[in-house]
């Protein structure tokens, strides 16, 4: 027989790894002599139960897997039962294998070399899994199906099953078949139980008495799943077919019954409850409604005015709400009480042991747990199945959302919504690809910054709300098939409107100006790649009225155009040369453009220099409202308390570019940048409180611009994409001067506001005001003038300064005209040129070899002041240009005294002319651009003071060398 | 007290004493401010004037015929202009009157004029007569005196002149007349052409 023989080889087996646990276990420390006749005793019931199984085996298993095998639904519960049995088997043939071992050698045995001592959490455990396999396919009717089955078989054999369990009465054949597989196995429980109670009698020793404890508790155990099984087969016999098949499941056991311990269903909804150690089912006639264990949460808090004598349970479930009543307080307690305890054994995943009766110990499941729950209601959330942090019902924590249609959210949930960070992937119905937001959510919709990478391939960085795009945001679509653009602006209801700037990739074209539900509406000025700028309004993406058309060669156009930009109608042209002509433009297919008019001849110098600079924007987009969009999340950040966690939601994220990855990556290995500063709020706050002075505050703010996380850098990286995004490209024209220069010191005073408003924030916070920035209301400009450009500039300084060198491009020319012009005398030659008198000539400077004259020597002369002077290009600083020009000046002044061999206090009528020297040897190119630059971005309070009379000096020098008799002097 | 700062310029032939001039006014005095200056080009000085300190911001410019073209940078925003000629050179007067010409004509509105004759201590060799001088002061509404640099004479006077027509400063306009308040300025960001 093949049970026989695997059962010797398993006793084989069982043998050598027995000897050899006995072996490891000698010398240990419980020394126990066992009298011969308990176990003498014990081994004869291990003999008699073996022989036991092997004829129960022989008898009524291989039957009973035999018939078991015809019903499909019974073959994995019985393959279990099998396996249970046989384990069960081999224990109990180990045991006996080495108490006969041992009693045939005549051995004392210890009490720790007793197999069932060693093994004695073996023994528990197969013994448990056992009655649960015995359980399992008891109460979905099992043995009573069988019995059915092979009912000729069972009742040629009945008497033999009678015999076996010693039965005389007359039960019916699934009952005998149920009790040879129960009782004999509880007895022999029992009888190891009653064994080590009569070893313990005669000794104290703790782990004897422990091991007697765990066969008790395991005795208890078996009796308490016994008894959950029975209950559980007759309730499945009770309610009807339809409810039985939708609920009875092999491990499914009932635990409660409000027909048991009463409560009833507020408003009536349903008749009856059940509670199962894995779901909790309401009834009504022939229906059921059940909810997951692992997804019910219990509030008992509720209490009802109407009726303060019921006591209520609140069971709260992802989609439903059922209110339990109680007439007694001890129903309630108990039905919370068992609930709870069942929620906490299905989420840890597996029952208590012993069942129940640990009350003292065990404690409630937690509020927030990590659970799965499809949805099944209409609504958002419809067929969507959440995985992660639930509390009360609700998605909440970390958590991923995946809908029916594909949709994806992985992220931060807050009471049942997206809330926080989060990632959602949303399948586009065109192509086989998905639209990804990651962004901030708020109750369930995107709120704050986010970026979206469309399915289509275009890009969206910038601020949501209410799911759509609202407020500053830059949309980059860069699929080549379609028309690429580039749009940084404002948005309303994820439609462009207000300040925005469009590119065109491929036109070349950059419209600058207002939005509307999308359209082009408003004053706007647009500039093509040819050079060519209009200024005008715009109706619904057509422009209306008269405008500016401003060509690259400096032909202004002032009047009447078509929707299409074309000239038409009455207007104004004034030509380069100042010449104008008035009258009406017609466009025609075969002659083109033509007029009739007046042309004027006279033209008036200034007005033709003012039409060829004409500022175009800036009245027409006041600067303060330009990048509200930006600015405003930053204040409201602000203004809320600079919480650490909302710092992402209004300020943005910090996006690695793969250039900072590997420098983040470098960081594995190197020391880090020592020079980073802390980006997270809270450590911004700490560090600048503690500043006194000004300069702490400045190196802070030197590194704050350079640290990537740091809220600062952050604005400032904004800043400068909409600064390009405006100025730079087909921006970069002389036109838009005043826009650009006008922003930059915008953009200073904002960025002071908000030092000033942490410094307040980190003031609040330690309880001091501090008082670095805020000496005086009148000095808030200077502070952006002398703290913040400064830092800022750098950045900016390569698309502002092209501007001031396209500005002065004309006057730039006519001046390097001159140096070049000047650069041909010698420095005698210059210097007698320039009206130098002739005591001031630092001759002495040059030094002569014999066939040297004074007048071939160049470049010799206030060589030290010219070289300082260079050094005007080496900063963008404003105030350190201005300092270079000031120590120009003192090189000039040390040179004369030397000469002069006495301090000699230069008056203009001697200062001008060696200043014009100096600057035509130092032959700095753009100098009008630099001058302007410095001009207009330097601290207003210098105005009329040292650095303006030197700076204006160095522009009347600048100036003079344009002059004709300069440029077309000849010696 | 309520700083303001006064934007001066200095106008006149080259030779006529312009810087000494100011020069004297500047060192007459002990300063405890020992401010920058730019040899005798730029000086400033602070004098109490009423319930006010002006600080003279003095602009020299070059004398210069060649350098008269560049001028306007120098005396824009300019409070007053002290226009200096030289008693012993008729010339130098004449001059003076151009220049009074060109700040009528482009020069800042409202304008502070002082009219310096410089060099009275050499009055044996005059060719300008007192008389012819204030009555051109008179007809343009301007400050006059005869100074002598060299001997500090009427050199305090002719700023305190100035002084007294700077009107004072209306709190709620600021300073229309090119006077500015320190530190304070609505500035124009305008790009100007060159």
């Amino acid at each position: 027989m093949a049970t026989d023989t695997s059962f010797s080889r398993r006793l084989a087996r069982r043998e050598f790894r027995s000897s050899k646990d006995a072996r490891l276990s000698v010398g240990s420390s419980v020394m126990k002599i066992i009298s011969s006749t308990s176990v003498e005793s014990l081994l004869t019931a291990e003999e008699d139960f073996l022989e036991y199984l092997s004829f129960l085996s022989t008898v009524a298993l291989n039957a009973l897997l035999r018939a078991g095998a015809v019903d499909p639904g019974n073959v994995k519960l019985l393959q279990h039962f099998n396996e249970s049995f046989h384990g069960l088997w081999e224990l109990i043939s180990a045991s006996y294998k080495t108490l006969k071992q041992s009693h045939e050698q005549n051995l004392a045995l210890d009490t720790d070399e007793l197999y069932l001592l060693q093994q004695a959490p073996g023994f528990v455990h197969i013994f448990k899994e056992y009655f649960e396999s015995v359980t399992d396919f008891m109460v979905v009717k099992g043995f009573d199906r069988a019995a059915k089955q092979a009912s000729s078989y069972w009742k040629s054999n009945k008497k033999v099953l009678r015999q076996m369990i010693k039965d005389t009465s007359d039960g019916p054949v699934h009952v005998l078949l149920q009790r040879v597989f129960i009782d004999p196995f509880r007895n022999h429980v029992q009888h190891y139980t009653l064994f080590l109670s009569n070893l313990t009698e005669d000794s104290e020793a703790e782990p004897l008495s422990d091991v007697l404890n765990t066969f008790v508790e395991l005795q208890r155990h078996i009796s308490q799943i016994l008894d959950e099984a029975s209950q559980t087969k007759i309730l499945w016999s009770q309610i009807s077919n339809k409810l039985t098949l939708a609920l009875c499941h092999p491990e499914r056991r009932l635990q409660e019954d409000s027909r048991n311990v009463p409560v009833a269903v507020a408003n009536g909804r349903y008749e009856r409850v059940l509670l199962f150690n894995d779901m909790l089912v309401f009834l009504q006639g022939h229906e059921s409604k059940s909810f997951d264990l692992k997804t019910v949460w219990v509030d008992s808090t509720v209490k009802q005015k109407s009726e303060p004598n019921n006591y209520l349970l609140r069971i709260i479930t992802p989609e439903d709400e059922v209110v339990l009543c109680a007439k007694e307080p001890q129903c309630q307690g108990l039905w919370l009480w068992k609930i709870n305890q069942l929620i906490r054994q299905v989420l840890n995943g597996s029952r208590d042991y012993p069942l129940w009766g640990k009350a003292g110990e065990v404690t409630n499941p937690p509020t927030c747990r990590f659970s799965t729950y499809t949805f099944r209601n209409e609504g958002r959330f419809k067929e969507a199945t959440y995985e992660g942090d639930m509390s009360w019902g609700k998605p909440h924590g970390k958590g991923t959302l995946k809908w029916a249609d594909g949709r994806n959210h992985v992220g931060d949930f807050k009471f049942g919504q997206e809330d926080g960070f989060g990632i959602c992937l949303i399948p586009n119905s065109s192509q086989d690809r998905y639209d990804c937001y990651k962004c901030h959510w708020r109750s369930g919709s995107m709120e704050g910054y986010g970026i979206c990478e469309y399915a289509d391939e275009s890009v969206y960085k910038g601020y949501f709300k209410d799911n759509m795009r609202h407020g500053f945001g830059i949309l980059e679509c860069g699929a080549p098939d379609t028309n690429p653009f580039k749009y940084t602006g404002n948005w309303d209801r994820d439609k462009r409107s207000g300040y925005g700037v469009w590119e065109s990739k491929n036109k070349g074209e950059r419209y600058i100006g207002m939005w509307l539900n999308n359209n082009r509406h408003g004053p706007a000025i647009i500039l093509t790649d040819s050079g060519a700028c209009y200024q005008g309004i715009f109706n619904s993406n057509k422009m209306v009225g008269t405008g500016i058309l401003l060509s690259e060669d400096s032909t202004m156009y002032e009047g009447e155009f078509t929707e299409d930009r074309l000239m038409a109608g009455k207007g104004k042209l004034t030509f380069s040369n100042g010449f104008t002509l008035v009258g009406t433009f017609n466009r025609n297919a075969s002659l083109g453009l033509h007029t009739q008019g007046v042309l004027n001849t006279t033209s008036a110098h200034e007005d033709e220099t003012t039409k060829r600079k004409f500022q175009l924007g800036a009245e027409l987009f006041p600067v303060e409202e330009r990048w509200n969009g930006i600015f405003e999340p930053f204040l409201k950040f602000l203004e809320s308390g600079c919480q650490g966690e909302t710092e992402e939601f209004f300020l943005g994220f910090h996006v690695k570019s793969s250039k900072k990855l590997q420098k983040s990556q470098e960081y594995l290995y190197c020391e880090r940048d020592k020079d980073e500063v802390s980006g997270k709020i809270e450590d911004i706050i700490k560090e600048i409180s503690v500043f006194q002075k000004q300069e702490d505050l400045q190196l802070y703010l030197e590194k704050a611009f350079k640290s990537s996380h740091h809220p600062f850098k952050k604005l400032l990286k904004i800043l400068l994409l909409v600064y390009q995004a405006t100025y730079s490209g087909v921006g970069a024209n002389l036109h838009l001067l005043s826009m650009a220069q006008e922003e930059i010191k915008y953009y200073g005073k904002k960025l002071l506001e908000f030092c000033r408003a942490l410094l307040a924030t980190a003031g609040e916070r330690n309880g001091h005001r501090n008082c670095i920035l805020d000496e005086d209301e009148e000095m808030s400009d200077t502070w952006a003038y002398t703290l913040i450009l400064p830092l800022i500039l750098p950045r900016f300084h390569p698309d502002l300064f092209m501007l001031y060198m396209l500005y002065h491009e004309q006057e730039d020319g006519f001046y390097w005209q001159g140096i070049i012009r000047l650069g041909h005398l010698t420095d005698t030659k210059l210097l007698e040129f320039l009206d130098v008198q002739k005591q001031l000539w630092p001759l002495k400077d040059v030094k002569l070899t014999t066939n040297q004259r004074y007048s071939i020597v160049r470049h010799k002369c206030f060589h030290s002041a010219t070289e300082c002077l260079q050094k005007i290009i080496t900063t963008v600083d404003p105030k350190e240009k201005l300092e270079i020009i000031l120590k120009t000046y003192s090189e000039i002044e040390r040179t004369v005294s030397r000469v002069v061999d006495k301090d000699y206090k230069l008056p203009m009528d001697d200062l001008l002319p060696l200043l014009i020297y100096v600057v035509s040897r130092a032959g700095i190119q753009h100098l009008g651009a630099e001058i302007n630059f410095i001009r207009d971005l330097m601290d207003p309070s210098n105005r009329g003071g040292i650095y303006d009379f030197l700076l204006t000096a160095l522009e009347s020098c600048y100036e003079h060398i344009q002059k004709e008799e300069i440029r077309h002097y000849t010696c | 007290m309520a700083i303001r700062e006064l934007k001066v310029c200095l106008l006149g032939d080259t030779g006529v004493g312009k810087s000494s001039i100011v020069s004297r006014f500047v060192q007459d005095h002990f300063d405890h401010n020992i401010s920058p200056t730019i040899g005798a080009s730029f000086m400033t000085k602070t004098v109490p004037s009423g319930n006010e300190l002006h600080k003279f911001l003095i602009w020299d410019t070059a004398g210069q015929e060649r350098f008269h073209s560049l001028a306007p940078m120098y005396y824009r925003g300019s409070a007053a202009a002290v226009i200096v000629y030289d008693i012993t050179k008729q010339d130098t007067f004449h001059t003076l009157k151009k220049w009074v010409k060109e700040l009528k004509e482009h020069g800042p509105e409202n304008i502070v004029m002082a009219i310096a004759g410089n060099k009275c201590d050499l009055s044996d060799t005059r060719e300008v007569t007192m008389k012819d001088a204030r009555e051109y002061a008179e007809s343009i509404g301007a400050i006059v005196v005869e100074t002598s640099a060299k001997n500090a004479i009427n050199v305090e006077e002719l700023f305190q002149g100035i002084s007294r027509r700077i009107p004072p400063l209306d709190p709620h306009e600021n300073g229309s007349n090119g006077a500015m308040k320190l530190g304070r300025q609505s500035f124009q960001s305008t790009t100007r052409c060159c």
